[in-house]
């Protein structure tokens, strides 16, 4: 958080990335969560990009994320947000979304 | 990984550390495929034992990997720098230091997983060919779980895929309250784990003292008791790990002087070389002199002597001496002779018993002397520095180092309140040192309360300091007492004015002898003359006799021819 990358490979217009461990059920979970929460808010859901850290575990090292599923959120200066977890807590994600 | 070092014990697979203490502790290591849990208050040394397990697999041409959930990169690697065996971590290509602490500031919505950290440290640990995973501070990332159970489960899952890829994996956990063997947000963890060590501190006179436990260690012996532990700048130590092995203690029958002479001949010839002397005694007694005399004759043998001081600093001591008749500078200078001053108060117990052990092992001393070593119960430690001593001369004994403790004793009554008069138990040889006050006087005495194997004297004796060294005076033995000092010369004069008395004495009665028998000779001699004399007189008139009775015979016989009748007018 707060910590701006310099050169960031990512899509710069893709603002959420979820970061998957394969298809674990709480990876799952909080993709539906994710999509469900940005229906609620009107909210684009085609700009969410999805990493999986079984295929890329150096992304893990990349962007300091250890644990899985975890939403991150790179503003235009690059600065990240991220949470954690399966998403299923909804006024947290909903909360997380709000600053976008 | 690295299956050459590891070794077996009961069937549990167990990888050295390389810090020879904690080896020593657990018998040989930690599991060579699974977890070990570490936990402590902070700044029990939880980092600093993954940092150095990991310093000394480099060393040995192993690798790992090393990941922080509370501290940056550059902290931990700072952190390590600080220890001698710091700076390969920075630099080896088979360690990898990952920043886990990223996620300290992340938000937790949810259960999460675990899955994409062991896909991380699958990657690196492959990477480096590594066998150690240090996951430091763990419960900071698994304490956002909204379950606990989930954070255990997933410490068994870490578990489980170690002991599957043979990896030997460190998890540090903090806790607050006193000596629980669980993180405060991992309860429960304790019975998931095979192996758990519990760091511990606690303030003793205000001093930090840390301590080592294996609080479990399943399937496998090993050293179930806290043991004290030290941090410096070779990393973690446990001074009390070591194992005293009583079968190495070797019993010399060669004796060595103390330095000095009477000394000697009251203890037989000295004392037994590897043993352990005793001398305790008032303040100004002497005990430095005589600590000082017995390493000036080690080094005057060629040996090597190490003088601790707890008392006073070296050039103190080399001056002091020097003025009876002790020279320590000359052995000092060709190196037979070392000596270490050590503030007691500066140190705890076992730093103490540490930087002995390492002088041992430096200067490898053929005899040691501790002056005194009572100064140790001043320094503070929460373990017995009675167990530091009893531990450090089972080394000096091991070592066939000949030892000399002096101990300052507080009151008159050296046996009653000496204070390390229960250590003399571990000593062969006890001298006392008093101060006997009568007639005005204060005089140092000598006497040796037990000396094992040596037909020694009982006697008091006046010990006197010269400059030509340290002499023990004959003492008089008067009714109870035993005379020192000024008595001592006085019945000394005394005694010396009646055997001068008494000579004169002997040569009167002998020249008074003399005469009489030389008188008696003249008169024998005398009276031989007389004797000749007379035999000579009487010899003589023999001689005279004989003559004349032969002439009256001849006359006779002439008569009595004349007169027979056929011979009648013939004259023949």
């Amino acid at each position: 958080m707060n910590r701006p990358l310099a050169d960031d490979s990512c899509p710069q217009n893709t603002p959420l990335i979820l970061l998957v461990t394969g298809d674990a059920p709480r990876s799952r979970r909080a993709h539906r969560n994710l999509m469900a929460a940005l229906d609620a808010s009107g909210l684009d859901d085609t700009s969410v990009h999805e990493i999986d850290l079984l295929q890329e575990p150096q992304q893990a090292i990349r962007y300091g994320i250890f644990a899985t599923p975890a939403l991150m959120h790179i503003d235009a200066s690059g600065n990240r947000q991220v949470l954690y977890g399966d998403l299923s807590d909804e006024l947290r994600l909903k909360d997380f979304l709000s600053a976008l | 990984m690295n299956d050459t070092e590891t070794t077996a014990d009961h069937g549990l697979v167990k990888r050295p550390t390389g810090i020879r203490n904690l080896d020593t502790a657990t018998h040989g290591g930690l599991p060579a495929g699974g977890a070990t849990l570490v936990v402590g208050e902070p700044g029990c040394g939880k980092t600093i034992i993954g940092l150095q397990i990991l310093a000394s697999a480099l060393k040995r041409g192993e690798g790992g990997i090393f990941m922080s959930f509370e501290e940056s990169r550059d902290q931990i690697l700072r952190h390590a720098e600080a220890f001698c065996w710091g700076p390969p971590l920075r630099e080896s290509s088979r360690c990898e230091i990952l920043d886990g602490q990223s996620m300290r500031h992340g938000e937790f919505a949810g259960a999460f997983d675990i899955e994409g950290l062991l896909a991380v440290l699958d990657l690196c640990v492959q990477r480096v060919a590594g066998s150690w995973i240090v996951l430091d501070g763990i419960d900071q990332l698994l304490r956002r779980q909204p379950d606990s159970q989930m954070a255990i489960d997933q410490i068994a899952q870490l578990n489980d895929w170690c002991i599957a890829r043979g990896y030997s994996l460190l998890l540090t956990g903090k806790h607050t309250g006193n000596d629980r063997p669980q993180p405060d947000h991992l309860s429960g963890i304790e019975f998931m784990l095979s192996t758990i060590l519990v760091l511990s501190s606690i303030l003793v006179d205000k001093r930090l003292n840390r301590r080592f436990r294996i609080a479990k260690y399943r399937g496998t012996r090993h050293n179930p008791d806290e043991l004290a532990m030290l941090i410096d700048d070779a990393g973690i130590h446990l001074p009390y790990a070591e194992p005293f092995d009583a079968e190495a203690v070797p019993a010399a029958g060669e004796r060595l002087g103390t330095g000095i002479e009477r000394l000697d001949s009251i203890l037989d010839g000295g004392v037994y070389r590897g043993s352990i002397t005793l001398v305790s005694g008032q303040p100004g007694t002497s005990k430095t002199t005589l600590g000082t005399a017995f390493a000036a004759a080690a080094a005057r043998r060629g040996e090597r002597a190490l003088l601790i001081s707890f008392d006073e600093f070296a050039r103190q001591i080399v001056r002091n001496v020097a003025t009876l008749g002790i020279d320590l500078q000359t052995p000092i200078d060709s190196g037979h002779l070392k000596v270490v001053a050590r503030a007691s108060w500066d140190s705890l117990v076992e730093e103490h018993y540490m930087a002995l052990l390492a002088l041992l092992d430096d200067f490898q001393p053929d005899c040691l002397v501790i002056d005194p070593a009572s100064a140790l119960l001043k320094s503070s430690g929460a373990e017995s520095a009675f167990l530091a001593l009893e531990r450090l001369l089972a080394m000096t004994r091991t070592r066939g180092i000949t030892t000399l403790l002096t101990s300052l004793s507080e009151a008159d009554d050296p046996f009653s309140e000496s204070s390390l008069s229960h250590a003399s138990t571990l000593a062969d040889t006890w001298i006392v040192l008093r101060y006997q006050i009568n007639a005005g006087e204060r005089n140092r005495s000598l006497s040796i309360v037990k000396s094992r194997g040596t037909g020694h004297s009982n006697q008091v004796r006046e010990m006197l300091l010269t400059d030509q060294g340290v002499e023990l005076a004959d003492t008089y033995p008067f009714g109870s007492e035993v005379l020192m000092g000024t008595a001592r010369l006085q019945k000394e004069s005394e005694e010396e004015a009646a055997r001068q008395h008494e000579a004169r004495e002997r040569r009167r009665r002998q020249q008074r002898l003399e005469r009489e028998i030389n008188k008696t000779r003249t008169l024998i001699q005398q009276g031989q003359e007389e004797l000749e004399r007379l035999q000579e007189e009487m010899m003589a008139e023999h001689h005279e006799h004989t003559a004349s009775d032969h002439e009256a015979d001849r006359h006779e016989r002439s008569v009595l021819r004349h007169r027979a009748p056929d011979q009648g007018g013939l004259d023949q």
